[in-house]
């Protein structure tokens, strides 16, 4: 048989050589990473939303949340308590970045009033820094120009915030702050972890006051939870950094000035570790001043979400909430009503359940909700009154509420 | 085999041949291939990071200058979260060698699960082979000796 060279099989030939050089040279990447042909070329964005989302009742009762969109965050309204969501609005006329993944999402509150409040971490270009922002709206519409909070403008860690309205009207951000370990960096001091600030509005978040530190040493990167306490004065509990490198939690109150109390250790795990846990706990108080709390350590080798009520150096009744994969729990409290919400994966779903206590955390039974094939949010738990509701965002269910009966 | 067919062959081994520095998307087959011990016929080092971890570069970096200074492992870096403009630069400011991964389109929790059931999403997380069948996994900060005790090295 003779082959006839033709142009057409002279560049196939080359180009058949060409790829076994190719080959060969890629022989240990291809044999690694088979699978890799399912996803085409390397390097591609996956399109994932970020789902980091928060949810509050207005005072009229209406559902809001808001949601990250590109450089916006947004303002969603729901007539019918989750189940459908009327057209957004825009917070932040002006595109700028905003954090929306994890443990960061932007955050809703209302005033006495009705105002929108609404607040989110803006990251900057250098790694990890970021300045909290915040905006209102008398209407729940027209938003001011956001403002970012704080004092310190340095291009460092400010991110990570969390906002409440605590009793007597007080606006309250708190959030983690790095400007104390870059002073003892340039110090060449050791500094263990980052540090909380806080900033407090008196006027419903039109202005606030200068920022005051909370404490030392906090871990640095999961959410604060900020509550009421019994007397209004807000309560702040946050992942903490104990000597040599614990990541328990601490709690402090804080003062009408937002001065904070003396810091105190709220949790006992003992959990030795340099490492970014990305789990934050939670806090409720009950009307008798009882703290329910549920957060995440590992204990005894073995990673769990706990519930305990936080007493005076020691935790009641604490367990482990649902399975080894219970994650990412919530809490709210209404009168002797507790609740506790959480996510879990099975291996195949995402399943969000639920545990209701009628006699102020001493019994609980539970609840099944929902569950969802791809990516959640963490879970939320809100009141309207008396009543309870689970907020849940899924990438493939959206925005959905589930009523605690 | 047509030269559609060898042209779109060869695209594919021109993007693998520059995949040694770029991010390969990860999907729960590949997730479980890479942390199966079979597939590490020589000792590896399997790092989960990510841009949001403060605590990683302590790892990687001394991953980086062990598997640059010793052949005779291998480094597998996996970002727990999805590739984006910027998500390399801490790995090539440490210069960091092997094959990287980011998130793919599953979802985050069925990756995790994948990778690791044990692991709770705290960073870093790092998971060792023998190169004999041994696998270990460790969260937090490592030290060196540590690093080569778990490789049997």
């Amino acid at each position: 048989m003779v082959s006839v060279a033709t142009p057409r099989t002279a560049a196939r030939k080359a180009l058949l050589a060409l790829l076994g050089i190719l080959a060969i040279a890629n022989v240990d990447v291809a044999h690694a990473q088979p699978a890799q042909h399912m996803h085409g070329v390397a390097g591609t964005k996956p399109a994932r939303p970020e789902l980091g989302t928060s949810a509050a009742f207005a005072p009229d009762g209406a559902l809001y949340a808001v949601t990250k969109d590109g450089q916006h965050v947004l303002l969603h309204r729901s007539p019918d308590d989750g189940r459908s969501w009327d057209a957004p609005v825009v917070v932040n006329t002006e595109p700028e970045p905003i954090s929306a993944d994890g443990e960061n999402r932007p955050k809703l509150a209302f005033d006495a009033d009705g105002a929108a409040l609404v607040s989110w971490t803006r990251p900057l270009a250098k790694r990890f820094t970021g300045e909290i922002r915040f905006a209102r709206a008398d209407d729940r519409r027209h938003f001011t120009a956001p403002v970012t909070v704080h004092r310190d403008r340095q291009e460092i860690t400010h991110r990570f915030e969390s906002l409440a309205v605590t009793g007597a009207g007080k606006v309250v951000l708190a959030w983690i702050d790095k400007r104390d370990l870059e002073l003892a960096q340039a110090a060449n001091r050791d500094y263990r972890g980052a540090a909380i600030y806080a900033a407090v509005s008196d006027d419903g978040g039109r202005s606030f006051r200068p920022e005051q530190k909370i404490a030392d040493h906090s871990c640095e990167c999961c959410r604060i939870a900020i509550t009421g306490d019994a007397d209004g004065l807000p309560l702040l509990m946050w992942r903490h950094v104990f000597e040599p490198n614990e990541r328990d939690h601490a709690i402090v109150k804080l003062g009408a000035d937002g001065a904070p109390g003396s810091v105190a250790r709220a949790t006992f795990d003992r959990w030795r570790i340099d490492a970014c846990p990305h789990h934050g706990p939670s806090l409720a108080v009950a009307p008798d001043g009882t703290r329910h709390a549920v957060w995440f350590n590992e204990k005894d080798g073995e990673g769990r979400v706990f519930y305990g009520r936080l007493g005076d150096g020691r935790v009641e009744g604490q367990r482990a909430l649902g399975g080894e994969r219970a994650a990412h729990a919530d809490l709210a409290v209404v009168g002797r009503r507790v609740a506790v919400t959480w996510k879990e994966f099975d291996g195949e779903r995402t399943a969000l359940r639920a545990e209701v206590s009628a006699d102020g955390g001493a019994t609980f039974s539970p609840r099944a909700l929902a569950a969802t094939e791809g990516a959640s949010d963490q879970p939320r738990l809100i009141r309207r009154g008396d009543a309870l509701l689970v907020f849940w965002r899924t990438e493939t269910e959206g925005m959905r509420g589930y009523w605690l009966e | 085999m047509k030269i559609r067919n060898l042209i779109a062959a060869l695209s594919w081994c021109l993007a693998a041949a520059a995949s040694a520095a770029e991010f390969q998307p990860l999907d729960r087959v590949a997730a479980a291939r890479i942390v199966d011990p079979a597939s590490h016929t020589v000792p590896t080092i399997v790092a989960l990071w990510s841009s949001e971890c403060v605590h990683c570069k302590k790892n990687l970096k001394l991953f980086s200058e062990m598997a640059r200074g010793d052949r005779r492992f291998r480094l597998v870096t996996v970002a727990v979260e999805p590739q984006f403009a910027g998500l390399a630069e801490l790995l090539d400011l440490l210069s960091v060698p092997g094959q990287r991964f980011a998130y793919g389109v599953d979802s985050p929790e069925a990756l995790g699960y994948a990778l690791d059931p044990k692991w709770r999403g705290e960073l870093p997380r790092t998971i060792f082979f023998d190169g004999k069948g041994g696998k270990s996994a460790l969260s937090g900060v490592v030290t060196e000796a540590k690093v080569r005790s778990a490789l049997g090295l």
